[in-house]
Formats: C-alpha cells, sequence, structure tokens
C-alpha cells in the first residue's frame, strides 16, 4: 500500500515534468471498465488508475496492470475524491457506467465506448472499440499492430488446430447444478468464429453474450465440454457426486479445463482465451 | 375456534374441501408429468427413468438423473414448508407466520457467502451443513431476542424481521464487494428446484420424515396453543417450552430444504392459509392436508415454469415465482383477516424518562451535529493518506458537500417519517420501510435500470417517484375501509416488499452485469448526488418537516386509540390519511437518494425518547436532529473505513442501527 502511494507521489510529479518538457504528452488516461483497461494495456499505454485492481488481477489477469496503477474502488462507484486529486486527461467508460459521466465530466473529459451491442459482428466491433481507445491516446498505428498481431495470431492458431470441426460446448460453473453457457453475441462466440470452430449453443443469449441454464440443458447437445476456470467454493467436490455431471463427462469426453479469463473483455482477452483453447485441445489430442 | 378466530364470521367459505383441492392439484400434477414422458421416452420407458437408466440417449439420462429427481425435490420442499408453516402459524398464533420469517433463510445464505470468501474448505465438508448452522445461528438470536418476553409471538416475528433485515444488510456489503465470487450464490437464493442427480433428494428426504413424525408426536400439546394462553397455562403446560419445540422443529424443517434448493417463500405461507380457507379447522387435519397440498402446489408452479422456461432468454429460479405469487395472495389476505381491531395499542411508553429540558438538549444536539459536519467536510483520505482540508479547498468541497447535505437531509426524513409512522400507529417498532414505499420505489428503478439503454439520474428520479406513489395507491386502496388500521397497514407493507424481494432475486440471480449497478443502489450510497439534486434534497426535507409539525396535536392524541382520538374531536380517517401522505413522500423522497435499506427511521425516534423527548413536538425535533447526525456519521465512515472502496450510507446505518436495536429489544 505504502509503496503503490509513494509510487503515485513519485508519478505525478514526473508527469508534470513531462508535460512541460514533451512536445505531445502521453494522455494520463484513467478507466473505470476492466475491458477498457486490458485495452489501453496491450496498446502500450496502461492507465493510470482504474477500478477495482484486485478483482482485475483475479478476473481478468492477463495483460497485467502495471504496479503503480492507483485503484479507484468499486467499478460502480469509483471515488470520485481520489480521481479528481489524480487529475487524470482522459476518462473511459462503458455505456454501464454513463449515469456517472455528468460528475466524471468534471474532473476530465469523458468518452463512453461500447461492446457487445445487440446486432452487431462482436469482432468487428471490437477493432472499432480499440481503433477508438488508440485514437484517444493518439496512438493510432498501436491498434493497426494490436489487431494485426492478434488476427494473424488467431490465424496461426487456425492452421495448427488442422481438421478438428467437433462443435465446443462453452460453460463457466456458476455451482453445482447451473451453468452460464455462452454464446452468440459475446466474446467466446466471435473467437470460436475466427478460429474455424463450431459453437454447439444455438439457444437464446442476453444481451452480455450467456445464457444461465441448469446442467441438464447441455446432456441433448453433443460437443466438447470447456469449463472456463475458476470453479466457484467447493463445486469441484460436489461435482463428483452430481451423477448427471459424470454423466456428461462419460458423454462427452473430459472437459477442456481452461485458466479463467474476462468473458467480457476485448482483443487482449480473445487472444488469451484462444491460445489457452488451442493449447487444451492440442494437449488432449496427444494423450 | 382460535383457527378460526383468525377470520372475520362473515368469510365466505370456499365451497371446496382440502381433498377436493388436492384432488384437483394432483390431477394436475400427474397430467403434466404424463404429458412430458409422452414427450420424451415414452411413458413406460419414462416410468422406469424413475428407476434407473432406462437407455443411452440423452432424453433417458435428463430423466433419470435431472427430470425425476427435480419432482421429487419440489414435492419433498413444498411440503415441508408447508409443514413447517402450519407449526409456526400454530405457534405464533399469526396466520401471516411463514418458515422465512424467523431469519434462517437470510442466516443461511450469510453463512454460505461468508464460507466461500472466507473458508471455501468448510462447503467442501458439505453446503447443507454450512447453511444450517447460519440459519440455526439466525434463529438463535431471534429466540434469544424474544425469549425475556416469554417468546411472545408478536415480538418474535418483529425480531425475525429485524433479524433478516439485519443479515440481509451484511449480506449486501459482502455482494457488493464480491459480485464475481458470489454469483452461484445468487441462483440459489433465488431458490432454483435443478438438480444434477438423487443425491439432494437423498439428503433431504429422511430428514423430512423426522420432520413428519416429532410433528405428530406434538400435535396434541400444541393444540393447546389453539386455546388461549391462561386456559393452557392452567393445563400445566409450559408455553415457553412448547413454543420453543414447535419453532425449533419449524426451523430445523426449513433449514434442511433451504441449505439444499435456497429461499422458497409463499408456499409455507400459502398451503396452511387455504387449507383453513377450505374448512379445516383442527390442528391435525391441517397439518396432513397443508403438507399434502404445499407438495403440490410447489410441484405444479416448478412443472409449469419448466414448459416455459425453453422461451426465456434467462433462467427464473422457481422460489423467485413462488414469491411473486406470494405478494398478491399476502394482499387478498389481509382484508379477511382479524386483528387487533381497534383496541388501544399497548404503548411502549415505559422506556425513557422525560427530560427536565428538552430545549437544551435539542441545542446540545445541534452542536453535535455541526461538530460533526465540520469533520466529514474537512477530514478524510487521498491519495497520500489522511489529510485535513481546508475550508477554502473548493475541489475537495465540491465532492463532499452534495453528500453531506443529501445524508443529513436524508436522515432528518427519515427520521421524521419514523416518529410520525410510530406514533401514528402506536407502535415502536414500526418503520417507514415497513410500509413498502421503499419497496414500490425500488421495484421501479429496477426495472428503470435493466429496461432503459442508459438512463440518467433524472430519468430514475422520476421513475422512483411514480414507484413509491404507486404503492402508496395500493396502500390507500386495500386500508381504505378499515380506516388505515395501524396493523393491517404494517402487513400491506411487508407484502409489497416481499414481491420487492422477488424482483430482487431474479433480477440479481440472472448474472446480468448491470447487477451490480443495482446492488450499489440498493445499499443506498449518497454517492449519486450532486450539488444541484443535494439542495433539492435538502429544500424538500426542510419543507417536510415544516409540513409536519402542525400535526404535532394529532400525534400526542392518536397513539392513544381510535376512540379516544374521535372523542377528542380528531377525525380519525382523515387525519391518518394526511399523515400517511406525508410519511409517504418523505419517505420516497430519502429512498431515492439512500436505497430502501436503512434503519434509521427506526431507531432515530426509538433514541429521540430514550434520551427524553417524550412530547411529539420535542420527540420529532430530537429524532430529526438524530437522524441527520446518525446519517453523517455513517456516510463519513462509509467512505473512509475501507478507502479508496465505499461502504454506502445505508449499509453502514443498518449495521449499527440493527445492532441497536436488537440491543434494545434484547434488554427489555
Amino acid at each position: 500500500m505504502l509503496h503503490r502511494r509513494l509510487l503515485a507521489g513519485l508519478i505525478g510529479p514526473l508527469a508534470l515534468l513531462c508535460a512541460t518538457a514533451a512536445v505531445a504528452a502521453p494522455a494520463r488516461v484513467a478507466t473505470l471498465d476492466w475491458t477498457l483497461a486490458e485495452t489501453l494495456v496491450a496498446l502500450g499505454h496502461p492507465p493510470v488508475a482504474t477500478a477495482q485492481v484486485d478483482a482485475y488481477r483475479a478476473w481478468v489477469r492477463k495483460p497485467a496492470l502495471p504496479d503503480s496503477i492507483i485503484d479507484l474502488g468499486l467499478r460502480t462507484q469509483p471515488n470520485l475524491e481520489l480521481l479528481a486529486s489524480i487529475d487524470p486527461d482522459r476518462i473511459l467508460i462503458s455505456p454501464m457506467f454513463a449515469n456517472l459521466a455528468p460528475r466524471l465530466e468534471r474532473i476530465a473529459p469523458v468518452d463512453s465506448l461500447a461492446l457487445f451491442s445487440a446486432g452487431h459482428d462482436t469482432w468487428s466491433e471490437m477493432r472499432t472499440l480499440t481503433r477508438s481507445v488508440a485514437s484517444l491516446i493518439e496512438r493510432p498505428q498501436a491498434a493497426t499492430r494490436l489487431i494485426d498481431n492478434t488476427e494473424t495470431h488467431l490465424e496461426t492458431l487456425k492452421q495448427r488446430l488442422g481438421g478438428d470441426t467437433r462443435p465446443l460446448l462453452i460453460i463457466q460453473l456458476m455451482d453445482a447444478r447451473h451453468v452460464r453457457v455462452f454464446g452468440d453475441n459475446g466474446l467466446y462466440q466471435a473467437v470460436l468464429e475466427r478460429l474455424g470452430l463450431t459453437n454447439a449453443w444455438s439457444g437464446n443469449t442476453n444481451a452480455w453474450g450467456f445464457s444461465l441454464v441448469p446442467l441438464e440443458t447441455l446432456i441433448g447437445i453433443d460437443a466438447q465440454l470447456v469449463v472456463i476456470k475458476p470453479y466457484p467454493a467447493g463445486v469441484r467436490e460436489a461435482l463428483t457426486d452430481s451423477s448427471l455431471w459424470q454423466a456428461l463427462v462419460d458423454r462427452h469426453g473430459a472437459p477442456l479445463v481452461l485458466e479463467p479469463v474476462w468473458s467480457f473483455g476485448a482483443l487482449p482477452s480473445a487472444r488469451r482465451f484462444a491460445d489457452l483453447l488451442v493449447t487444451a485441445m492440442e494437449n488432449t489430442d496427444g494423450r | 375456534m382460535a383457527a378460526d378466530a383468525f377470520f372475520r364470521s362473515r368469510l365466505p367459505r370456499l365451497t371446496l374441501t382440502p381433498g377436493h383441492g388436492c384432488l384437483l392439484l394432483g390431477l394436475v400434477v400427474t397430467a403434466l408429468v404424463v404429458a412430458h414422458l409422452e414427450a420424451t421416452l415414452g411413458l413406460a420407458q419414462g416410468l422406469m427413468a424413475l428407476w434407473r437408466l432406462p437407455d443411452a440417449t440423452a432424453a433417458g439420462l435428463v430423466l433419470h438423473a435431472a427430470w425425476w429427481p427435480r419432482l421429487a425435490m419440489s414435492l419433498l420442499a413444498g411440503g415441508g414448508l408447508a409443514l413447517a408453516g402450519v407449526l409456526m402459524q400454530q405457534v405464533l398464533r399469526n396466520p401471516l407466520a411463514a418458515p422465512t420469517t424467523l431469519g434462517v433463510a437470510s442466516g443461511a445464505n450469510l453463512a454460505l457467502m461468508a464460507a466461500s470468501l472466507m473458508a471455501p474448505g468448510l462447503l467442501a465438508l458439505g453446503r447443507e451443513w454450512v447453511a444450517l448452522a447460519g440459519g440455526g445461528l439466525a434463529m438463535g438470536l431471534v429466540f434469544l431476542l424474544a425469549w425475556r418476553r416469554g417468546l411472545s409471538p408478536v415480538v418474535v416475528v418483529l425480531g425475525g424481521l429485524v433479524v433478516n433485515l439485519y443479515l440481509g444488510a451484511l449480506g449486501m456489503v459482502l455482494l457488493l464487494f464480491h459480485q464475481e465470487a458470489l454469483k452461484g450464490l445468487l441462483i440459489w437464493g433465488a431458490g432454483s428446484l435443478a438438480q444434477n442427480g438423487w443425491h439432494d433428494a437423498a439428503f433431504l428426504a429422511p430428514r423430512l420424515a423426522l420432520g413428519a413424525m416429532l410433528a405428530a408426536w406434538l400435535l396434541r400439546p400444541l393444540s393447546l396453543l389453539e386455546l388461549d394462553e391462561a386456559g393452557a397455562r392452567s393445563l400445566g403446560v409450559s408455553l415457553k417450552h412448547l413454543r420453543l419445540a414447535g419453532l425449533g422443529l419449524a426451523v430445523f424443517i426449513t433449514g434442511c430444504i433451504v441449505s439444499v434448493v435456497g429461499i422458497i417463500g409463499f408456499i409455507g405461507l400459502a398451503a396452511p392459509n387455504i387449507v383453513r380457507l377450505a374448512g379445516a379447522r383442527r390442528l391435525g387435519p391441517r397439518l396432513v392436508w397443508s403438507t399434502l397440498l404445499g407438495a403440490l402446489l410447489l410441484a405444479v408452479t416448478d412443472l409449469l415454469l419448466q414448459r416455459v422456461s425453453g422461451f426465456l432468454p434467462t433462467m427464473i429460479p422457481t422460489g423467485a415465482i413462488t414469491a411473486a405469487l406470494g405478494a398478491p395472495l399476502l394482499l387478498w389476505l389481509i382484508p379477511r383477516l382479524r386483528l387487533g381491531g381497534n383496541a388501544p395499542p399497548r404503548e411502549a411508553r415505559t422506556i425513557g424518562h422525560r427530560h427536565p429540558a428538552p430545549r437544551r438538549l435539542v441545542m446540545l444536539l445541534s452542536a453535535a451535529l455541526i461538530a460533526l459536519a465540520c469533520i466529514a467536510l474537512l477530514s478524510g483520505q487521498g491519495a497520500d493518506g489522511w489529510q485535513w482540508a481546508s475550508i477554502g479547498n473548493g475541489d475537495l468541497l465540491q465532492w463532499r458537500l452534495p453528500r453531506l447535505l443529501a445524508a443529513a437531509s436524508c436522515g432528518l426524513m427519515l427520521a421524521i417519517a419514523g416518529t410520525l409512522i410510530q406514533r401514528l400507529t402506536a407502535n415502536p417498532m414500526a418503520s417507514p420501510e415497513v410500509l413498502g414505499i421503499s419497496g414500490g420505489s425500488a421495484i421501479a428503478l429496477i426495472g428503470a435500470i435493466f429496461l432503459l439503454p442508459a438512463p440518467d439520474n433524472l430519468t430514475l428520479v422520476a421513475i422512483g417517484t411514480a414507484g413509491a406513489l404507486a404503492s402508496l395507491a395500493i396502500l390507500v386502496a386495500i386500508n381504505r375501509k378499515s380506516g388505515f388500521q395501524p396493523e393491517r397497514l404494517l402487513l400491506t407493507g411487508v407484502a409489497i416488499t416481499a414481491l420487492f424481494d422477488a424482483v430482487k432475486s431474479v433480477v440479481l440471480a440472472g448474472g446480468d452485469p448491470r447487477g451490480q449497478q443495482v446492488i450499489a443502489w440498493l445499499s443506498g450510497s449518497t454517492y449519486y448526488v450532486d450539488l444541484g439534486s443535494a439542495l433539492i434534497v435538502a429544500g424538500a426535507s426542510l419543507l417536510l418537516t415544516l409540513a409536519a409539525a402542525p400535526f404535532t396535536r394529532w400525534l400526542d392524541i392518536l397513539p392513544l386509540g381510535g376512540a379516544t382520538a374521535s372523542a377528542l374531536g380528531i377525525g380519525v380517517h382523515r387525519s391518518r390519511l394526511v399523515l400517511l401522505l406525508l410519511i409517504a413522500l418523505l419517505t420516497a423522497t430519502a429512498t431515492l437518494v439512500v436505497g430502501p435499506l436503512s434503519f434509521i427511521g427506526l431507531l432515530a425516534p426509538h433514541m429521540a425518547r430514550l434520551m427524553g423527548f417524550t412530547r411529539a413536538r420535542a420527540h420529532l425535533a430530537g429524532a430529526a436532529l438524530t437522524g441527520a447526525l446518525l446519517m453523517v456519521l455513517a456516510d463519513w465512515l462509509g467512505r473512509q473505513l475501507m478507502f479508496p472502496q465505499e461502504i454506502p450510507a445505508g449499509l453502514v446505518a443498518s449495521l449499527l442501527g440493527g445492532a441497536y436495536f436488537m440491543w434494545g429489544l434484547g434488554r427489555r
């Protein structure tokens, strides 16, 4: 804590120095949204402050936030006094925080960037988002690089996969009886399309690209199960007692278990998910 | 019969007997089951799936490992809850007692939350044991509160209500800071019956069988409770122990069910009441028929829900559906219940003495308020730790001043509303939240957050007010005939609050990221106030306070009971209606800012009375100052305790207030 404050104390004056010395000073950006935070980090221009840093480290994980980042508190109620004292040049939010915009405007100009709007192609929306963020921090070429890199990388992964065409069912366990199953209009769907894989879930999804269903819904669907960690506390043990889960495993084969990925992220999370997924699929093939 | 005395004698008896009702529902269940089996594997194969895996098809597996266990679970849970409901209603002699009113459900919920955050190893041992322990502790707390008063029914129900609210507030704090980690528990809390094998049904069945056997054994002594207390006592029954045994059994059954399928309200309330309306009077038949009816009711609800759930974008938990059905039933029941009537209520005037110089006390409180306001305005933490701001530091004060103003005004309004309603109902445990006005505006606001793409604050305020006015309209429509009788009024509020709980749990269980926003608002923060709206709120609070001043004569007389008041020349109906409107306005305005959770309306009038403010005018002034003081303190503490994260003022206030209230309830 002390160490973080010291750093913050150091960075403030340093930034001031830069502002007077450099011709085009790098904008000091604060964001409330993890998706925008990870995009900023991936563009090589991490935010000076974001909300719920500890939870970001647990749920988004990578790309890692710099140690110097200042924690603003809850995403829905960032500490305004603190934010004002940091005095950022810009504040980036997603439409979810629209009601905060008037007050954030008093601290710095606010830009609201949307992702996962219904009826839009998620991947091209991610591209647009990346470009908008990059143009706000005046690094348009960084966006082109990030997009190209990600797309080339996904293309390489697609080649590596070859002709494996078994549909996938991507789930996250909520408790021993309910799962979120990810489908249309979500991050995972967009990645699967890029990799030339099929999503076995064709049912309804909400505005965030998932549907909450009881476990039995999955039985009738013939697919390779992909479980996104973490397991909620006690659920892994409960699943061994569950005849339904055991039957699922018997029918579909052992699930691929992936490290936590931010389900509502942008390009960095997409790439991370693709890497984890393809590695897991290759390991199974080799077994 | 005392059982019958709950209802007015002119109540038209239903022509349906309990037996016919159960038979009818049984036929519906059978038809739904047959239809489902025919649609999947065919009747013969489908029935076989009850015992073993019929074949290797997916349909067979689902039937064997999910569909049949779910049906069994709905029958078991429904029956058990209804059984517990009959027991509690019998023991408390209150037709509105239900298994969830003793705080068991919220205790279990909180224990599970705490365990998954702090000691996940406990969950691996068995979720049900954690839930049972939490539920048991919560019930213990309720009993502790009511023990000194001989477990009197009213105190038990009130204690349960407060423990429920308090544990709910604690849970809300955990949820606010750990939403991602706790999202699974939200589904459980909403009461989903989905099964993944016979494991849970096998856990529940023997425990319920044991519970039913104990209930049969207690049948005779419990029937004696239908006599009045003196009669029962003269027969040599220890009322305290008998009540304890009856309630304990009901809680054990509830705890077992809650730990497996979560919170399913309504059944425990509805089944026993329907059976009684259908003409079952003695305890024995009521136990048997209620259990049967409860089982069938839950099974029908769940089977119907499963039929439509394929068309819904998100899962709707069965418990939320039953809770939503329960609210209209309660509203329908209220005019049909025989309650205390117009008898002058027992006023809890005994607490507190009269202060010799209330004026000096008011000055003292004002000085304290000003001092605290200065501290809250000038001290706080920043990026470099604690700091004192100078009075001219506009950069900082522009953030702190609106929140200070809003907190003080809301505290003031809630305190006045609380004083009014406590004096109006002559019930020292009443508080504005109980009227359901906050609940009504909360329902409207949740709807706005979810249905509108990006609502701004002005829209939210307008919609919240509309919700508050709608629940006020319901309140007036239902209570006009009875002349706004205090008890009935409070019960209407309870029903509206139940509906609010259902809406809340559906929204939170779906796992939509906007749920975080709902939680943030529900927990009651001054966060969203800017200077403009803070000034409006402050102005409104002063205006409404002044509006309350002319009613002090009424407030001194109304607690003496309707008859006395009429004799003294007060139009009881009209004065109650006017005061009610005032309370509604005060509550709605405050709720929009600090959310529906707060004990200020309960706490401030109490503390003021303890300090020695007895006459209405002094009581109002004292309570108003105390309320403002408490809320400013809560707001400041909430911003500092977990810096940079903020605990909403409403939650801090309810944690402070709830603790005080339980202390007060237990002490007396």
